[in-house]
């Protein structure tokens, strides 16, 4: 079954103050520990000369990608696409917290829960989308600069924001051979390309790596060639016949 | 030398049908218990560790057991839960046998000596096709290669279990342990596995080897299995057949003085 | 991000221990909240559901819905209902639980063992310490007159019962932070239009002017959200500042004027109007006092006289108010925020009354400054009986009207109050009872705030948390937050709104209206506290509307639909009943009638103006130990540009020695180009003294320990940037 919502953010990046309501009320929202965030309002600096000075600031998140190179990683299935409205989600009761995906992650959105030893991440407050609510962030940006909602329905005032934005980004990135991750964070109204905050590729840790190259050959070869003794032995039994009497 | 080709048929028949205890009770307890454990825990373990990068599980796989149990989520409790319970049952039964039961079956059992050595490196051969008419060295209680599996499947246990429990308890351990434990895990599993599919044909499928399987029931084998497959044992098995004849004559000599054996009364009425 | 002092876990274990501790004490003389929440329906069984009621993080008191889970509050929303909040919270509201999960809160009532300023405190009953607060205070009275005990307090929702401890007692002697803050515009305005701050409309408005109004940083969460969305429409920002701010980087165009020199550009702009009649005559002719002699009184003032003062091109200062002109009704000069910069305050204040005057936008239908006070509404809520207040003899303390006789009794000069404790003139005072306020980090020149408390006898102090002035107190008396109690009812454009408490107060925590009272009965004051407890008080205000208190409990606010009848013609709260730009009040009190140039004092090429100003993340001195905001604000450093920077060999957090003529402080600094290169600014409301907080003790630099005072003759505002300052590297 085809995803049926597609739900993103637009952040109107002129509209942006930097007050922070947004990150204070994600981490009371979402109980995040006090050296964790999960979202974050960038300062992308004070630029010119005294007095030909501009700034701008870039809310950030979970991109909620429409291929996410961190559900690759996650070996036991914790993190996940939603198939209905394709938010990428934790299961902070499958997941064990061992980081893989924080480092597959190029967003660097991810974070390392050491209370609880999950992963975590912004979740676009799915339990007040559950309620009719919006994400704490968009519901309390002072400026108006956060906007969420279902990028696939005309009439959301995503849809509508992109429809009359001056300028449109995101932050796309090629991370495999014809593979974009297609984050669903927009960005209008604002130059965010050029302000060094685009994302790295995914990096893989030790463990992973060595894991997928040396490891799972290896026992591809032992596991098969047990097989392949095993299954000779028993066709040989099959074609020779069962002997009762070994002699 | 074992030349067991060499025994006439009245003898075969005689020591097939004369029995050697093999295998305790414990012995096959736990053995079992590890059987039904494995039976629960490897499937529901494959349809959890995989990733979409690693490709280790069919898809479909995954998706059946995590429908299965309503969740992946559930399905890790499921998994951990019977997991805990496989360590703790049979950490208890090793610790608490360990004086009686686990250091002789180590020191007698497991270690490799010239002769398991010199199987191992004539058997695979043998397997490919060389050495054919070649006679393997006498083995002990079991054969080298039940040894070396048998080590396979201590460390591959002890392997699953640390790192089981490693990343169960996540709130204890760092990321970078829980980390290594997932593929500690996964090659501890396959090794045993790989060892698994051999242990499995050999004992419940092939059939000279028969009568292994169903000691694993009764914790006897006959004689012309030991003498067959497992000579140095099967020749323990017999020297203390007779320092048992021997003691138990001694002790009735001592009843009935200096009456010779020939003399030997029958029972009275 | 920094070090946080307590853990998540922490956390929740502190406030499950308040909880249960709470669940222990609640045997006493109040109903328990949740069981009453429960009742009106506003938790279901299991005690979760949302309560309204207002946030007190700042002056703007946002309506809030609080979440309620389990007796704890996790989450708070803006009220959509409330035309201050609009739905939407800002970092501060949004971290309000914070403060009343707070770990450093002050949850018993506290007397001094050791000496002032130890932090040595015992733990006493409340019947202890509200009878050692009551016997201090008659002794005082008894020993010296009534008028020898100061009572001081910001303006919150339980003020006129404060008012009520103080003027029933009688002393004249009534200290508010007003004085420290808007005194400039408020006397301004209220000489000006009859009004002491009038509303702002941005629903349609083109043109905005702010002189130093940094929006974004020193948040009104309607307001800056308003402004967001006129800058999003087209609306043009013309805004003034020497320092780039948040505001600066929004607006249009950014003006780095010169500190003190804003009244020239606003003077300038006036001039080109009223020469080349620009504004709307029609207006001016109908509602302005001096409609005439304006062109006159202004004629000194040309584009380039105010380039000769300010530094800007007198062509910028010409378009600007030909834009502003031209955008009539639509246009907005703001009134200002806190206005306490120079002495010449007042006079800009004036100067953006007339500018707003001369385009006719105000009181305009529809248009954007709405001279109403924004509380007048034609609600007139009740209150409790009461008899008079005896007469006051005695002199004021802070000088009003004596020295200062254009300030509204209501605001007063609250540094002179300091500075008359310290000389004894015209007596000495003896005690001082706080609530709500810290004076001894408000107050330019702490150090002489501490000299001046070491002369008193006795010093109480109403709080929610240690900070700085109960560090200094002898009695500590623990204010409920304001998620933990009922206030008296708060009305916002028309509608009346409750602040309710949403969970069980911690610890002994108490209401002001109960601790006043409390404190009343025992002064002998029971008469002017004639309620039973909070909800009778409540009561009795929505008793003349015929309103229910449990309605209003259930929905957060009521509309009382009073039908206020529109004017026929338009009239000012003045004794001309116009817009009096010319002001017959303040020539008959000695002072210049028209807005006038008044030259600000500079500092000498080897000093800087030390700016201050308010960041989003906090509000002044109070939040600074609120872990939650304390997260994600920024290091408080001292700004300064390259060119001051580098011949002090100073980099970006370096520690620079700070200096002024009446202090010093050792702080890091920041090197940017976003500020003047005459000018520092310190991120306020550091520095804190009190080691009862623990988050905010030793972090930053405090300015209130560099600010020289200077007290405006007319508002009887200070001006805190004519403090100038020496910067070295430390």
């Amino acid at each position: 079954m085809a995803q049926t919502k597609r739900y993103g953010f637009v952040i109107d990046v002129a509209r942006c103050i930097d007050c922070r309501a947004c990150l204070v009320a994600c981490s009371v929202e979402n109980e995040v520990p006090m050296d964790n965030t999960r979202i974050w309002v960038h300062d992308l600096g004070i630029k010119g000369t005294f007095p030909d000075l501009t700034r701008s600031f870039l809310p950030y998140n979970c991109m909620h990608c429409d291929n996410p190179p961190c559900t690759e990683v996650c070996v036991s299935g914790a993190t996940y696409k939603d198939p209905d409205h394709g938010l990428v989600l934790v299961d902070q009761d499958a997941c064990i917290g061992c980081g893989f995906c924080v480092d597959a992650c190029p967003y660097n959105a991810r974070y390392l829960d050491n209370e609880r030893g999950v992963v975590d991440k912004c979740n676009a407050c799915v339990q007040r989308l559950d309620v009719g609510m919006s994400p704490a962030c968009v519901a309390t940006c002072v400026g108006g600069s956060r906007l969420f909602g279902d990028l696939n329905d005309p009439t959301s005032e995503v849809s509508i924001a992109l429809k009359n934005a001056r300028s449109v980004q995101r932050f796309d990135l090629e991370y495999k051979e014809g593979v974009f991750t297609g984050p669903n964070i927009y960005y209008i109204n604002g130059d965010v390309l050029q302000s060094g905050m685009g994302p790295r590729m995914p990096q893989y840790t030790l463990a992973e790596q060595g894991w997928k190259k040396a490891l799972v050959p290896l026992m591809a070869a032992a596991v098969g060639g047990a097989f392949m003794v095993q299954a000779t032995y028993f066709t040989k039994q099959l074609i020779e016949g069962e002997k009762e009497f070994d002699e | 030398m074992s030349g067991y080709k060499n025994i006439p048929v009245e003898e075969r028949r005689r020591l097939r049908e004369k029995k050697y205890k093999k295998h305790n009770l414990a012995n096959i307890l736990t053995h079992w218990f590890n059987v039904a454990s494995w039976l629960m825990l490897l499937p529901t373990g494959i349809a959890i560790i995989s990733s979409p990068r690693l490709g280790l599980a069919p898809e479909w796989w995954q998706t059946l057991f995590r429908s299965m149990f309503g969740s992946t989520a559930n399905l890790i409790t499921f998994h951990y839960t019977v997991g805990l319970i496989w360590i703790v049952i049979l950490g208890f039964n090793i610790l608490l046998g360990f004086r009686r039961y686990f250091v002789p079956f180590a020191a007698h059992r497991m270690l490799l000596d010239k002769d398991d050595i010199e199987w191992l490196k004539i058997k695979p051969l043998q397997m490919l096709g060389f050495f054919k008419g070649k006679e393997l060295p006498p083995q002990d209680a079991y054969n080298a290669g039940q040894k070396a599996y048998m080590y396979v499947v201590i460390l591959g246990t002890l392997g699953i279990m640390s790192s089981g429990i490693v990343m169960t308890f996540k709130e204890i351990f760092p990321p970078f342990l829980k980390q290594i434990a997932q593929p500690i895990h996964w090659v501890s599993v396959f090794s045993i596995v790989a060892g698994l599919m051999v242990h499995v044909y050999m004992g419940a499928v092939f059939p000279e080897e028969k009568e292994a399987f169903f000691s694993m029931f009764s914790g006897k084998v006959s004689a012309w299995y030991a003498r067959a497959h497992h000579e140095k044992w099967y020749y323990q098995k017999v020297l203390e057949e007779m320092e048992w004849e021997d003691k138990v004559m001694s002790e009735t000599q001592q009843a009935s003085e200096d009456k010779p054996l020939s003399d030997h009364p029958l029972p009275s009425m | 991000m920094t070090q946080p002092v307590v853990s998540r876990r922490d956390f929740l274990k502190i406030s499950g221990a308040a909880a249960g501790a709470v669940a222990a004490t609640a045997g006493m003389l109040r109903a328990p909240v949740a069981q009453a929440a429960v009742s009106a329906n506003l938790l279901d069984p299991d005690g979760d559901g949302y309560i309204s009621t207002m946030c007190e993080m700042c002056v703007w008191r946002c309506g809030v819905r609080a979440k309620v889970k389990n007796g704890r509050v996790v989450k708070l929303e803006g009220n959509p209902e409330h035309s201050h909040s609009q739905g939407k919270l800002c970092a501060r509201g949004q971290s309000g639980l914070m403060t009343t999960y707070d770990p450093d809160r002050v949850l018993h009532p506290l007397v001094r063992v050791g000496q002032r300023g130890e932090g040595k405190f015992r733990q006493a009953s409340w019947e202890e310490a509200l009878d050692i607060v009551a016997s201090q205070m008659l002794r005082i009275k008894e020993q010296f007159g009534p008028e020898a005990m100061v009572f001081s307090s910001t303006h919150n929702l339980s003020q006129v019962q404060f008012e009520n401890v103080l003027n029933g007692f009688g002393s004249p002697n009534y200290g508010t932070q007003r004085s420290l803050c808007f005194n400039a515009m408020v006397t301004a305005f209220l000489l000006t239009y009859g009004v002491e701050e009038p509303a702002r409309n941005y629903d349609t408005v083109k043109y905005i002017l702010y002189v130093g109004r940094n929006m974004a940083e020193a948040i009104s969460t309607s307001e800056t959200s308003g402004m967001v969305e006129a800058l999003a429409r087209g609306a043009k920002l013309v805004y003034l500042d020497p320092r780039f701010t948040k505001t600066a980087a929004l607006a249009s165009e950014w003006i780095p004027i010169r500190p003190g020199t804003d009244l020239a550009f606003l003077l300038g702009m006036i001039h080109e109007i009223v020469t080349y009649e620009l504004g709307d005559c029609e207006f001016v002719k109908k509602y302005v006092v001096g409609c005439e002699e304006l062109p006159a009184a202004m004629a000194e003032y040309t584009p380039e006289w105010a380039e000769s003062k300010c530094g800007v091109p007198a062509d910028t200062i010409r378009r600007i108010a030909r834009e502003f002109a031209a955008a009539k009704t639509d246009a907005l000069a703001h009134p200002g925020w806190r206005t306490s910069n120079f002495i010449n305050s007042f006079q800009t204040e004036r100067a953006i009354a007339t500018l707003n005057a001369i385009s006719g936008n105000v009181l305009v239908p529809g248009g954007c400054l709405i001279a109403d006070s924004p509380e007048a509404s034609g609600v007139s809520l009740g209150k409790p009986p009461q008899p008079a207040y005896p007469r006051v003899s005695a002199l004021r303390l802070d000088g009003v009207p004596w020295k200062y006789p254009l300030v509204p009794l209501k605001l007063g000069v609250f540094q002179e109050i300091r500075e008359a404790i310290i000389t004894g003139q015209p007596y000495q005072a003896r005690g001082w009872f706080i609530s709500r306020q810290n004076p001894v980090l408000s107050i330019p020149d702490r150090k002489r705030t501490l000299e001046a408390m070491g002369k008193l006898d006795f010093i109480a102090v109403v709080d929610v948390i240690m900070n700085d002035t109960a560090w200094f107190a002898d009695v500590v008396l623990p204010e409920a937050s304001y998620l933990e109690r009922y206030d008296p009812l708060h009305v916002v454009d028309g509608r009346i709104f409750l602040r309710q408490p949403v969970i069980e107060p911690q610890g002994e925590a108490r209401s002001a209206l109960w601790i006043y009272k409390q404190l009343g009965e025992r002064l002998g004051l029971g008469d002017f506290f004639q309620y039973a407890d909070e909800e009778d008080y409540l009561r009795q205000q929505l008793a003349p509307l015929g309103l229910d208190l449990e309605l209003l409990k259930t929905r957060g606010y009521l509309d009382p639909h009073i039908e206020v009848e529109e004017p026929t013609e338009i009239r000012f709260n003045t004794p001309s009943g116009k817009i009096e730009i010319y002001s017959e009040t303040l020539g008959n009190a000695g002072f210049s009638p028209w807005p006038t140039w008044e030259e600000p004092a500079t500092p000498t090429p080897d000093r800087f103006y030390l700016l201050t100003g308010k960041v989003a993340q906090h509000t002044q001195m109070g939040t600074q130990n609120n872990q939650l905001l304390h997260k994600y604000s920024d290091k408080p450093r001292i700004w300064l540009h390259p060119s001051a920077a580098e011949p002090r060999g100073v980099l970006t957090n370096d520690l620079v020695r700070v200096r002024s003529d009446v202090g010093e402080v050792v702080v890091q600094a920041l090197v940017t180009e976003a500020i003047r290169s005459d000018c520092v600014y310190m991120t306020p409301g550091y520095g804190h003294l009190s080691k009862g907080l623990r988050t905010a003790y030793n972090n930053g630099a405090s300015d209130s320990e560099l600010h020289v005072t200077y007290t405006d003759p007319v508002s009887g505002g200070q001006a805190l940037t004519q403090t100038f300052v020496t910067v070295e590297k430390a």
